[in-house]
């Protein structure tokens, strides 16, 4: 293994281009999320937690990670399910289905937004259906995470599938000459293999879900205290002039999502190690 | 962090390969898999606590209103606690308040789509009308409220940066060049559209000649450099020192005035509109249940605890004697309403969609 550490020989002569590259990222990236946390410090700690303590700031935060709780468990079964029924059967339009599925990439998430009230919402198709029913999905938590399931759908899917299309198939026809059912097989052969590609596509389906906005704005009807969930909060506090109160959120939501992606950092780097 | 991770894990390997002895336990995975663990139930207790049996208070009867911009500061902090107050004296219920704040074009179109709005305040009858026109309500029954519907005023006037170095006067002076003019958009913001009206219509009414408040229409928006979704975003971009005058409501600036932190100066034009702001009730989304509540709420908006609060957040009341309590309000020599232009559908025909869309617009190239 410690061949692989690659040599200290050219170390000197890098000072140059990582000086340059850190003038390029200081403006771009660095300095605007430092701007947030020194912004989020001058008031003081007081005012700091004042603006988090109110009401819609402690529910926007708790909205959003339920949402993203709710996403990503959603997302982690049934992107899981897809990843294996595209990875281990063959069938007619499964390339065709591989790229819908991968869709949502693509897509604006305000189109997301739009479609979905296009289809859900009270003069939609479905939703013209539902309406006499006294169903109406859209701005309500139900219609968030709608929206959350399919802009994050790929996350899960580019995390799993990967590992499936992998994993040795002897493994798989090893269990099954014992005897083994198709459940029973994914149960103890497969699942083990796929935890580290599970967890860090859960992990990123709830991150991109805490922070997802153009779909939720259309759908969510922007209510305080019922469907506003902390990026909604933290653009009409900004909107609404009351740029502290905006901060203060903003500032939980980067701290929120820089530990996120240290864990994934540390997961995927372990798993590099272990199957390099 | 990276760091001492690497080394962490550099030493846990080396555990692995020497193979533990069976008993031995890895206490570094064990601790790291115990802080995650720890981590992720408490962040799920947090988002759940509010939902737990237990932590939830006695039930409360909620009541949704959608405002237009401006409102969001005066129903929050003034009516709405007024309000629950009043109530609970009265019956002993408590009453939350689910409210959404944005432009008065944006929350029209919202409820058109669905929003399970009850109550609607909304900048200006047009989209009152666009609601009846969306079959959303059974005709125009805000009209059987007190006023015609009509909840408070506020005049649209100019606001200039601190010692007005441009020397604004009137609405005139806004058509200058090298005047950067920042505006609400007529497509989101129902001010937007009082301001055109202003914007027009003072000259309208000062000269009577149709071409003189055309070019004066004109001049000003070849000078707009920035359009906001609704009025507060347009002063929140002013604020943040886009341009050199904002058209917005008298109520913007009082508000601010009245907590000493407005750093901006107003100018009084010598004829503006008054923008008159419309209460909907909307029916369709109000369960029977509710009706009682809904209809005590908006009663309450036109009593006179409710209209000397708005008076206090710089609205000028319907009841002309309770605007003498503020004494920020500014003189406006030739005041003006929609109705004095015929009303809102036909202002909308003549001078918004005849004039500004299908005359201004592409001359200025947009």
């Amino acid at each position: 293994m410690n061949a692989v550490i690659p040599t200290r020989a050219r170390r000197t002569t890098s000072l140059l281009p990582v000086s340059i590259l850190l003038v390029v990222l200081l403006p771009l990236l660095l300095m605007p999320l430092a701007s947030i946390f020194i912004f989020a410090g001058r008031g003081g700690l007081a005012s700091f937690l004042d603006a988090l303590i109110q009401p819609d700031a402690q529910f926007a935060l708790r909205f959003s990670l339920l949402i993203a709780f709710a996403t990503a468990l959603v997302n982690a079964g049934l992107g899981t399910y897809t990843a294996y029924v595209l990875s281990k059967y063959r069938f007619r339009g499964r390339e065709a289905l591989n790229v819908i599925v991968n869709l949502p990439v693509a897509i604006p998430t305000v189109v997301v937004g739009t479609s979905l009230l296009l289809l859900w919402g009270p003069i939609g198709l479905l939703g013209q259906l539902l309406e006499p029913l006294g169903l109406q999905p859209m701005f309500t938590p139900v219609g968030v995470l709608l929206a959350h399931l399919f802009v994050t759908f790929p996350y899960m899917l580019g995390a799993v599938k990967p590992v499936l299309d992998e994993l040795e198939s002897t493994y798989e026809e090893a269990a099954y000459t014992i005897g083994a059912s198709r459940w029973q097989t994914f149960r103890f052969v497969i699942l083990p293999a796929l935890r580290g590609g599970l967890f860090s596509g859960t992990l990123l389906t709830f991150a991109h879900s805490l922070g997802e906005f153009g779909a939720t704005v259309l759908v969510s009807g922007n209510l305080r205290l019922r469907t506003q969930t902390a990026p909604l909060y933290i653009f009409a506090q900004f909107e609404a002039g009351n740029i502290e109160t905006a901060n203060a959120v903003a500032a939980v939501l980067a701290t929120l999502s820089f530990v996120l992606f240290f864990v994934l950092l540390q997961v995927t780097q372990r798993q590099t190690e272990r199957t390099g | 962090m990276v760091k001492s991770g690497k080394f962490f894990r550099k030493r846990s390997m080396r555990f692995h390969a020497q193979r533990l002895p069976y008993g031995l336990i890895n206490w570094h995975l064990l601790l790291r898999r115990t802080v995650f663990w720890l981590a992720l139930i408490s962040l799920g207790l947090y988002a759940l606590w509010p939902w737990l049996p237990g932590t939830q208070a006695a039930r409360t009867r909620t009541i949704v209103v959608y405002g237009f911009s401006i409102l969001g500061e005066v129903m929050n902090e003034g009516i709405f606690p007024a309000f629950q107050a009043d109530w609970e004296v009265q019956t002993g219920e408590k009453v939350e308040f689910i409210s959404s704040f944005a432009g008065s074009g944006t929350i029209t179109n919202q409820i058109i789509l669905g929003v399970p709005a009850e109550v609607a305040i909304l900048s200006l009858e047009l989209d009152a009308l666009r609601l009846v026109d969306k079959r959303v309500l059974p005709g125009s029954i805000w009209r059987d409220l007190p006023h015609a519907g009509v909840l408070n005023r506020t005049p649209f006037i100019i606001l200039v940066r601190l010692g007005n170095p441009k020397n604004i006067t009137d609405f005139a002076d806004l058509a200058q060049p090298g005047v950067g003019v920042v505006h609400p958009d007529p497509l989101t913001s129902g001010g937007a559209q009082w301001a055109i009206l202003a914007e027009y219509g003072s000259s309208l009414r000062r000269t009577g000649d149709e071409a003189v408040a055309f070019e004066q229409l004109l001049g000003i928006w070849k000078n707009v450099v920035a359009q906001a979704a609704s009025a507060r975003a347009a002063r929140t971009q002013f604020e943040n020192g886009f341009g050199d005058v904002l058209i917005t409501y008298e109520q913007e600036a009082l508000y601010d005035l009245a907590r000493a932190r407005l750093k901006a100066q107003i100018v009084y034009p010598h004829s503006t509109i008054l923008s008159e702001h419309t209460v909907v009730v909307i029916p369709k989304n109000i369960r029977p249940e509710q009706r009682e509540l809904v209809d005590a709420f908006v009663a309450f908006l036109w009593s006179e605890p409710a209209q000397r609060i708005f008076v206090e957040y710089g609205f000028r009341s319907t009841e002309e004697e309770l605007n003498a309590s503020n004494p920020n309000f500014g003189v406006i020599p030739e005041p003006f309403t929609v109705s004095n232009l015929g009303g809102w559908p036909q202002a909308k025909r003549q001078i918004i969609e005849t004039i500004w869309k299908e005359r201004v617009l592409p001359e200025i190239g947009r």
